[in-house]
């Protein structure tokens, strides 16, 4: 009966990833009483014979206050059933249990060794999210609540307390977690940071600066205009360096080997082959790419490899009031936890944020009756924060040299490649801004 | 006695004074040459500003802060003092002084000015004592050297037209110490005599009722091999005693410091914040204010935020000075290389704007004249942490004049009346000490006091609005600052609390329309109330705060207890 209930309520969940799709069949995996009124489940659901792991946070009151009404989910013998991650009363329950590293039928709270967890702020839920959901604690904490289970540990998790320990800058600080084992495997289910008041993302702070030179007289370069953002561009270079540093210390690295790097470049190509059947936009620009991923066979050096982020673009980074920092290490979405934890070049960073840029200088002109007019200010506006960002990468010590240009281009061009099937499956207007990146370049 | 309970000014003798009045006053900077000239001689003098004291009462000022108004050859705008006991002529005598703060009580308002501590003008008698007379009773009141090589680490401030520290008087036959110009030699604070004498000045000017000093280039007093020769402990101690003495015997008076250094070494000249501060009651907040000109250049709240991060918390009993323009230029020293090459790209677009580390323009060309950012930029100024500060003239937008030689350009005829001379003195134009700003766009046929009282619409009548929905806040000078969660880089927004004093300021930094989401949980409940219109707006709720502000728009609301609904 509860499942029958869950089943239709969570089918129209935003982070509910089969949307769509009928639900075949709704079982309870575990169901732990955290404290009186709330409940902890992990549901399995059935789509199309594969299954998922969902966790929720179930509430139960007598009486529903008008404020949670939108989070009703059922009344069960008098007894309204709600998703808790609404109501404050209920969701502080997990600020102490991770602070008293509290343990409930194999659920795992847990707090950062040193951290000192404030019990006393009061959570609201952070806007929508496509698969999580952040509860924000005060001006505190935010803690992320993994809605779809995939069993093990989550790289963020990893790699944050791991640099926290070491005092690293540019990341916010971890201060607990809550866990379970799933198919005997140590899963995460939650992980709480510290929350970046009065902070914005490297997104919001690019767009600001592209809508200016939009906006400024055409003889106005963008080094001229009012709202130039080089210098914030730069900063996030040493910024990116700075903890591409600091994971090589925590993590193990390795070296690719001259032959191995030939077989990265097989990889470029057959994504570009399974890219170019789904979009024949591609098509007129296979030759430049092959060439580009042919310098990349010609490599006759090492790679170093380390971990890295691995989905790093401008909506990634937070601008405090006093520096850039680093969120969300947890690798490419929707790639299996053994290839997001896998060792890569940083390179592969360096140049997803180059890809940003691009995007954040090109965004704006999708759908614009201007844009081919804008087109030289965009291109002028990428330039110029691509070379402070690399100016800004290379000053905080990291490493650039004529070898790797190549590999560099080859992994912005297949990062490219990427987008341009993205957009043109969910956003065709958009193709136009991957696609500006194979054009011939001085 | 709570230092947060403003008492209203009044100079009866019955009532008491509030000793922390500068806490929240609003400042008024004139330029007693520049104001009003009442014997047509073409320069400005106190009977003249004594004459415009009901203008400055109706707009709303508290406090009047005089440039250097004693004698001297004028080589630094009077910076170079002759005589510390004597009026400028050009400006009238100690009378017309006397009735200046008299009258100025009468009114509810008071008044500070210039004082030069560090050094004299090398006209002043006790230097012409001193370098014919090295064995005279003043012969220790500068600091003299055989060589030119003592304080090597000393910088040399005054760069476009000095080389050294020390200058050669072949009267004495040895080298004088100076900071700054060579015609203004630095006082020996190390001599008990120097001391003394300067306390002896300033009780001069406090019997005669001035209430208070700005003191001028502060970080200098003492020298030490070794060291930069600023901010030096023995500095401290100096000004430590003066200010027991002014405690003593005139404890509602008001020491200002002047020291262009970064936050966190000027709140050194607060002194000990365990018994609220025992130095200086007020200083000047340098770094802020090139800040907001590159916030609101850069449409991004960021260069604003991180200066208030950085800015260490401040003796109780103190208060930061802020503005936005002043009688110097724009000041750059407390701005990184990059930032000064950017703000000379931005706002001094002609070479001749700029001077020294500086740009000097007034406010409102320096905005190119634009209504909503000058608005924006005075709703800062009157609502960030601190006191602020207006330059004269800019209340009605004056203009300036780039083609007056050094910083000239910002300190033009006060512009009264559309009448000869902007009805600033009734002299032959020829002889006004600077010529009044004619151009077509701030000439003032247009820019005049008169056609801004006349016009409700002006921004005259604006900035006294604000002034008083200021003045009616206390939380603006004593309240907590706080800066808020905003999902907008653009969007600068902050909450001043006082117990039930509550006000919310969000501040648009971009030229266009932007929307903003604020997380005002702490004010469940509340319906925020904007101050001008006292229009209520929705109730604050536990979903972020929806506002949209206009380009270069900002909001003051007031936030009322909250009405709490029963679950």
């Amino acid at each position: 009966m509860l499942t029958e209930l869950l089943a239709a309520w969570i089918g129209r969940q935003r982070w509910f990833g089969g949307k769509g799709r009928p639900i075949d069949e709704l079982s309870i995996d575990s169901d732990v009483e955290l404290t009186p009124g709330l409940r902890h489940l992990i549901v399995n659901v059935w789509q199309d014979g594969s299954r998922d792991r969902y966790q929720l946070l179930l509430g139960e009151r007598a009486e529903l206050p008008d404020r949670l009404t939108h989070a009703l989910i059922a009344t069960v013998d008098d007894t309204y059933l709600y998703d808790a991650v609404h109501d404050p009363e209920r969701t502080a329950w997990l600020l102490d249990g991770m602070a008293r590293d509290e343990t409930r039928s194999g659920l795992r709270m847990r707090h950062v060794p040193g951290a000192e967890i404030d019990t006393a702020q009061r959570s609201l839920v952070l806007g929508a999210e496509q698969s999580n959901t952040s509860l924000v604690y005060g001006d505190a904490y935010i803690c992320k609540l993994f809605r779809r289970l995939i069993p093990g540990v989550n790289p963020e998790l990893e790699i944050v307390t791991a640099l926290a320990a070491r005092n690293a800058p540019h990341i916010a600080q971890p201060y607990g977690w809550i866990e379970i084992d799933l198919d005997g495997t140590e899963t995460t289910l939650a992980i709480m940071q510290e929350f970046l008041n009065t902070s914005n993302d490297g997104w919001d702070l690019a767009l600001t600066s592209v809508r200016d030179l939009y906006a400024s007289s055409p003889e106005i370069s963008a080094a001229e205009a009012g709202g130039d953002f080089a210098g914030e561009s730069l900063r996030l270079g040493v910024a990116t360096a700075h903890v591409h540093r600091e994971l090589a210390a925590a993590f193990p690295t390795e070296v690719v080997e001259t032959h191995e790097v030939k077989r990265m470049a097989e990889t470029f190509r057959r994504r570009l082959m399974r890219a170019v059947a789904e979009v024949p936009e591609l098509r007129r620009h296979v030759g430049a790419l092959e060439d580009a991923y042919h310098q990349v066979e010609l490599l006759t050096g090492q790679v170093p490899v380390q971990r890295v982020h691995g989905d790093y673009h401008l909506g990634q980074v937070m601008r405090t009031p006093t520096d850039w920092v680093v969120l969300d290490f947890e690798g490419e979405p929707g790639q299996p936890l053994a290839e997001r934890r896998a060792l890569s070049s940083p390179l592969r960073d360096v140049a997803g944020m180059l890809r940003s840029f691009d995007y954040a200088a090109r965004h704006l002109l999708a759908g614009r009756p201007e844009a081919a007019d804008l087109e030289p200010r965009a291109q002028e506006w990428a330039d110029r924060n691509r070379a402070a960002f690399l100016d800004g990468y290379v000053e905080g010590g990291g490493e650039i040299n004529r070898a790797d240009a190549a590999l560099l281009r080859a992994f912005a061009l297949s990062k490219a490649v990427y987008e341009v099937v993205y957009e043109a499956r969910n956003r065709p207007t958009w193709l136009p801004i991957p696609l500006a990146a194979f054009r011939p370049r001085p | 006695m709570s230092s947060t309970t403003p008492i209203p000014n009044t100079f009866d003798e019955e009532k008491p004074r509030d000793p922390y009045w500068y806490r929240h006053a609003v400042f008024y900077e004139v330029l007693i040459r520049g104001f009003a000239d009442s014997n047509g001689d073409g320069t400005g003098d106190i009977r003249g500003l004594i004459s415009k004291l009901d203008y400055l009462q109706w707009l709303g000022v508290d406090c009047l802060w005089l440039l250097p108004l004693y004698e001297s050859p004028l080589r630094d705008g009077g910076y170079d003092i002759a005589d510390y006991m004597k009026i400028l002529p050009e400006f009238g005598d100690l009378g017309d002084f006397v009735r200046l703060v008299d009258e100025a009580h009468k009114r509810g308002m008071r008044v500070i000015a210039d004082l030069v501590m560090n050094h004299t003008s090398d006209q002043h008698p006790w230097f012409q004592a001193s370098r014919h007379d090295p064995e005279g009773p003043y012969g220790d009141f500068y600091v003299w050297s055989d060589t030119d090589e003592k304080y090597q680490d000393a910088r040399i401030i005054f760069i476009d037209t000095e080389t050294s520290n020390w200058t050669y008087d072949p009267v004495r036959g040895q080298y004088y110490w100076h900071r700054f110009f060579h015609h203004q030699p630095d006082l020996n604070y190390e001599n008990p005599d120097v001391q003394d004498a300067m306390l002896e000045v300033l009780r001069f000017w406090l019997d005669l009722g001035i209430d208070g000093f700005r003191l001028d280039a502060v970080p200098y007093l003492f020298e030490e091999e070794g060291t930069n020769c600023e901010n030096l402990p023995r500095t401290h101690e100096y000004l430590k005693r003066i200010r027991a003495e002014v405690d003593r015997l005139y404890p509602d008076r008001v020491l200002l410091a002047e020291a262009n250094q970064w936050p966190s070494d000027v709140v050194e000249y607060f002194g000990d914040p365990v018994g609220g501060g025992d130095e200086c009651h007020m200083a000047f907040h340098f770094p802020l204010m090139p800040r907001i000109f590159m916030a609101v250049r850069r449409e991004s709240r960021y260069p604003i935020s991180e200066i208030l991060a950085q800015t260490p918390k401040i003796p109780e009993n103190c208060q930061w000075g802020i503005f936005l323009r002043n009688h110097d230029e724009l000041t750059l020293e407390m701005v990184t290389d990059e930032e000064r090459d950017y703000m000379y790209t931005e706002y001094a677009k002609d070479p001749r704007m700029r001077a020294n580390v500086g740009i000097r323009r007034r406010l409102a060309p320096l905005l190119e004249n634009d209504r909503n950012q000058i608005e924006l930029f005075t709703a800062l100024l009157l609502s960030l942490p601190g006191s602020p500060v207006l330059y004269y003239g800019d209340e009605i937008g004056m203009g300036d004049n780039i083609w007056l030689g050094d910083r000239d350009g910002v300190r033009t005829p006060m512009q009264w009346d559309p009448d000869r001379n902007a009805g600033f003195s009734d002299c032959d134009p020829g002889r006004l000490y600077l010529p009044v700003i004619m151009d077509p766009i701030y000439g003032y046929q247009a820019i005049n006091v008169e056609a801004h009282q006349k016009n409700a619409g002006s921004l005259l009548h604006w900035t006294k609005r604000m002034i008083e929905i200021r003045k009616r806040h206390p939380v603006f000078g004593l309240g907590e600052y706080t800066e808020l969660n905003s999902s907008n880089p653009s969007v600068l927004a902050f909450v001043r609390e006082l117990g039930d004093d509550r006000m919310l300021c969000v501040n648009n930094l971009s030229r266009f329309p932007q929307p903003v989401e604020l997380d005002l949980r702490r004010f469940v409940g509340v319906s925020p109330v904007e101050t001008m219109g006292g229009v209520p707006f929705p109730a604050i709720g536990e979903l972020p705060y929806l506002l949209t502000l206009p380009g270069h728009g900002f909001y003051w609301f007031t936030l009322p207890p909250a009405i709490i609904q029963e679950e």
